[in-house]
């Protein structure tokens, strides 16, 4: 049910409206969580910095379905008093209202903040943030059209760490970052909406190819401990290698051809 | 060898001067370039920025549209929910436009609820849509006095580079132009309203139109599609909107007086890009 409060900011509908409920709903879900993939393989991804001009940096990561912006401003100067020996990092994800399959309300909600705080727990590790005291970095990211949570937060991390390199901010390396789901015994690597919905649990993993350091591990839902180091330890780590010659690649395509 | 490092670092700090002269001097930096006749992209007074315009790219969504003007990127969304219609008027739908300007697209924007100029686009692209009729509302009448579309069409600016309003009512109308609607049909006895997966239909729009802006400086220099560099120095802003058979739907003008001539000459200029873009 869409709760639309009368915001005086915005131009105003009706007080309630509902999405349209479809005669052929129940068939619909049963179809969707098969897999078009092998279990092993992640969506092509296709990223590309530099899009936003009037950001200090800037990437797009688009994974078929899921459309994700980053842009990074910073360092710039902090809007707090407080000093402080280090920069600030902060973290500001925005859902535009058609990106879910139910309309969303412009304003910001529980949902934004928690990916918001996923990314910037999986990126913050890997700037070098004692070289900018009394800063602030603002990562912002506008995520266009969704398809699955888990792949909201690996994308955007992804994204941010792009938009952080393209930016020229001082880093530790590149994060890669990657969500796995588990249905039964089966890993699935990079789940889209329809098949997280249908598994047990879920693991996001970020990590630091480059020092093979770990970042972030983000795991919800039903799964034995064992089964969860199995998937990062031997599934998730080897996919994040790949992904990071995806960005390094893309980097570096990106600054030759400026 | 020595000859071309001895020039390469002087080529760097020049720009790096006329950078430093923009940031400190803009209008003087701007007037520099007018009296030279072109502007700081290169373009001249009359020129446009290229536009391309990308439908249809996403899936949640039942119509999208990705418009780059330039540098500024809009992409706007329709979702169609279902409602009650009002009272007084039992079989007409609702065009709910609004436009954001997340902290993304600009260092001007900070985080947090729609600052004066979104609301203020906001409010302009409500009345570009409603004073053109370019939808008629009761077309989108499922039964009357109990269920209707409501059609939200949201704008969000990826990237601001000046303009945004020409972007966002170009994208506005070509996710109205992409949105398909399902069948609906309204069951007397339960009260609900039951949507078929399989047949959409697309909305009629009756018009076809595009706004143009220009931003006048010094009264006499009147320089189309204003880029972000520009916006802030100009001293009236003039925005005319005209349909593709050269009727006038709108004009708004904010910051000074013009005469009549540069209007009458806007509004022209106005007519001939129109009918460029429809192509």
């Amino acid at each position: 049910m869409a709760q639309s409060a009368h915001d005086r900011r915005r131009i105003n509908g009706p007080e309630e409206s509902f999405p349209p409920i479809f005669d052929d709903d129940d068939e619909d879900i049963t179809l969707n969580t098969q897999r078009s993939r092998a279990p092993g393989d992640i969506r092509p991804i296709f990223l590309q910095p530099g899009l936003i001009s009037q950001a200090n940096g800037s990437a797009y990561i688009e994974t078929e379905k899921t459309k994700i912006a980053c842009a990074v401003y910073g360092p710039r100067q902090s809007k707090t008093t407080t000093y402080s020996e280090k920069g600030r990092l902060n973290v500001e994800v925005k859902f535009t209202p058609f990106s879910c399959t139910r309309r969303r309300a412009p304003m910001r909600d529980a949902e934004d903040r928690s990916i918001g705080v996923a990314i910037h727990q999986a990126i913050v590790s890997s700037i070098r943030l004692e070289l900018f005291p009394k800063s602030t970095i603002d990562v912002f990211i506008t995520i266009i059209e969704n398809d699955g949570i888990e792949g909201c937060i690996a994308s955007g991390s992804l994204a941010a760490s792009t938009a952080l390199a393209d930016a020229g901010i001082e880093m530790l390396g590149l994060v890669a970052s990657c969500s796995a789901a588990i249905v039964g015994d089966e890993i699935q690597l990079d789940p889209s909406e329809a098949e997280a919905r249908a598994s047990t649990g879920s693991v996001i993993l970020a990590c630091m190819p480059a020092l093979d350091s770990i970042t972030s591990i983000w795991q919800s839902g039903q799964m034995s401990a064992d089964m969860a180091l199995k998937v990062i330890l031997l599934q998730l780590n080897t996919r994040c290698i790949d992904i990071h010659s995806i960005v390094a690649q893309s980097l570096l395509e990106h600054r030759k051809s400026n | 060898m020595s000859s071309s490092s001895a020039t390469n670092p002087s080529t760097a700090d020049e720009t790096l001067r006329a950078q430093i002269f923009q940031r400190l001097h803009p209008r003087v930096y701007l007037e520099r370039f007018i009296a030279e006749k072109i502007r700081p992209d290169g373009r001249t007074f009359d020129e446009w920025r290229n536009v391309s315009v990308n439908v249809g790219s996403i899936s949640t969504a039942d119509g999208s549209a990705l418009v780059r003007m330039g540098d500024t990127t809009i992409v706007c969304g329709v979702k169609a929910e279902i409602a009650e219609p009002e009272l007084d008027r039992p079989d007409l739908g609702y065009l709910v436009p609004n436009i954001d300007l997340p902290a993304i697209c600009s260092p001007k924007f900070k985080p947090g609820p729609p600052a004066e100029e979104a609301q203020v686009l906001s409010d302009r692209l409500n009345e570009a849509l409603v004073a053109s009729g370019v939808l008629s509302l009761s077309s989108l009448c499922i039964h009357p006095g109990k269920a209707v579309w409501t059609l939200y069409v949201d704008c969000t600016c990826i990237n601001y580079d000046g303009n945004a309003f020409d972007a966002a009512l170009l994208a506005m109308l070509g996710a109205l132009r992409n949105t398909t609607l399902p069948k609906a049909t309204y069951d007397e006895e339960t009260g609900r309203t039951t949507c078929s997966r399989k047949t959409r239909s697309p909305l009629q729009l009756t018009r076809n139109f595009a706004s143009t802006s220009f931003g006048v400086l010094d009264t006499s220099h009147v320089l189309s599609d204003p880029t972000a560099f520009e916006e802030p120095l100009m001293d009236v802003t003039l925005t005319v909107i005209v349909d593709d058979r050269g009727e006038l739907i709108s004009t708004t003008e904010s910051g000074g007086a013009i005469s009549e001539e540069t209007l009458l000459r806007c509004i022209n200029r106005a007519k001939e890009r129109v009918l460029q873009l429809k192509d």
